[in-house]
């Protein structure tokens, strides 16, 4: 057997079509877990009482266990969920009636929420108190002080970890190919059962994977230059 | 399936799954001694600037680091055998632990050699330049000055990428490996019961990850012990 070239890209053009949807599985959890993350993070460090040890094995849990496990356990966990409280609240849902993209979408926002919630905190804490102190001085109230002075240093210095997080979950998108989703890996496989030329169908969807994965590089780095222009230091 | 969930089970598949414990540690093990060695030697090149050897790494880095894992796996898992016909070697019977084993080993080998790389960077040279001003030569100097130091700042990227690679190992099962994976899909196929079984196998997980992070974090304190305090958080 030789490796048919041709077969790559042809491969390659019938894959591609449906990166859109991988991109939207990526962007969505991301965002979602951003958001949550937020929130996790301000629970965590004002340490309150009984939702920060909660929150505190959320993550824990979350960041120790493999990416396939909480898309399994979400597959197989949630419709249990969904059917008891549609039985005790007498709603007319069906968890049959579910499509499998929202699993697969819910599975990644919470296990994205974990991981970004570490990057918040840590964005958080790595900003001088001195800047909350200055921000109190000139009157502001906690929560503008918050939103005017820390958090956007939090974020800035928190960009190559949240690329990490991006495209460590484009990545992560590849396994909802075992609850068979037609993302890239699920309908590279399907492509190459259809011809039975896996290592084609295989190098196709690696090289789609790669490309995204060096442009999202490339513009998170030159959004990191954008947002740390002012940052250069004071002489 | 029905509604009732059976915690009863999730006790009875444990002793199950952990039997098939060392299969994990052997893969994980293996990948991440060979992924060492493999990251040395290609971090060398970088670092002493050798120029098409130093590309073709630059190139092989960044593909592990734009592909998923799973279609890396694929790809070896395809790749090997047919690369390996060409020079007639038949190997499509080889047990798939060992294409298993190649795929985390190039994947980890990335890893590493950027840690390596950027560890030894962090070393300062006047730290080199004084070994050389005590009469050491350069293979001394590097082994007893730039090296601990190294270790020490490359040491909690190590950790991560450990833990990572473990659970990484989750997807082994899918080129047919039997480990607590596999032997949990075979469970789920004979007792058609999938979320208990998947719920076992997080909680098996979850526990030697914790487990390791332990270990790793002692190591670190350890590693850390001539600096001062403050350099040291918790």
């Amino acid at each position: 057997m030789t490796i048919d070239f041709a077969f790559i890209f042809e491969a390659f053009k019938e894959i591609s079509k449906v990166l859109p949807l991988t991109l939207f599985m990526t962007a969505t959890p991301v965002l979602l877990g951003i958001l949550i993350g937020v929130i996790v993070a301000f629970v965590r460090i004002q340490q309150t009482k009984f939702f920060a040890p909660l929150l505190n094995f959320y993550v824990s849990f979350f960041r120790g266990t493999p990416i396939i496990m909480h898309i399994m356990l979400v597959y197989f966990g949630v419709p249990i969920i969904v059917d008891v409280l549609a039985k005790a609240l007498k709603l007319n849902i069906q968890s049959s009636s579910i499509p499998i993209l929202f699993f697969v979408l819910l599975a990644l926002t919470l296990s994205a929420g974990a991981y970004a919630s570490e990057i918040i905190r840590s964005g958080i804490l790595s900003v001088p108190k001195g800047q909350l102190e200055a921000a109190y001085a000139v009157g502001l109230t906690f929560s503008q002080a918050m939103r005017r002075y820390i958090l956007p240093q939090a974020f800035s210095k928190s960009i190559p970890n949240f690329t990490n997080v991006f495209i460590g979950f484009l990545h992560a998108t590849s396994l909802a190919f075992f609850l068979s989703v037609k993302e890239l890996t699920g309908v590279a496989n399907i492509v190459a059962s259809i011809n039975l030329k896996f290592l084609e169908a295989f190098i196709a969807v690696g090289l789609i994977y790669w490309g995204v994965s060096a442009i999202v590089e490339w513009l998170a780095h030159r959004l990191e230059k954008r947002v740390t222009f002012y940052n250069k230091g004071g002489i | 399936m029905t509604n009732d969930f059976d915690i009863v089970l999730i006790a009875k598949v444990l002793p199950i799954l952990l039997q098939y414990l060392p299969v994990t540690f052997e893969i994980l093990v293996f990948s991440i001694l060979f992924g060492m060695l493999l990251g040395i030697a290609i971090a060398i090149p970088k670092l002493l600037h050798i120029n098409v050897l130093r590309q073709i790494i630059t190139v092989y880095i960044s593909f592990i680091r734009g592909t998923p894992i799973l279609v890396q796996l694929f790809l070896v898992f395809y790749g090997i055998p047919a690369l390996l016909r060409i020079v007639h070697i038949d190997v499509t019977r080889m047990d798939a632990m060992y294409f298993v084993i190649i795929t985390y080993t190039l994947s980890n080998a990335a890893a590493f050699a950027e840690i390596f790389r950027a560890s030894i960077l962090t070393v300062d040279r006047g730290q080199i330049e004084a070994g050389y001003s005590v009469g050491l030569n350069g293979k001394q100097a590097f082994v007893r000055i730039i090296f601990p130091q190294a270790l020490r700042v490359a040491f909690p990227n190590i950790a991560n990428t450990m833990i990572s690679s473990l659970k990484d190992t989750s997807l082994a099962f899918s080129i047919g490996v039997m480990d607590m994976v596999g032997r949990g899909e075979t469970l789920i196929a004979s007792t058609t019961r999938a979320l208990e079984i998947y719920l076992a196998l997080s909680i098996v997980y979850y526990v030697i990850v914790l487990l390791l992070e332990k270990v790793l974090k002692s190591n670190e304190r350890y590693l850390n012990r001539y600096m001062p305090k403050e350099a040291v958080s918790s």
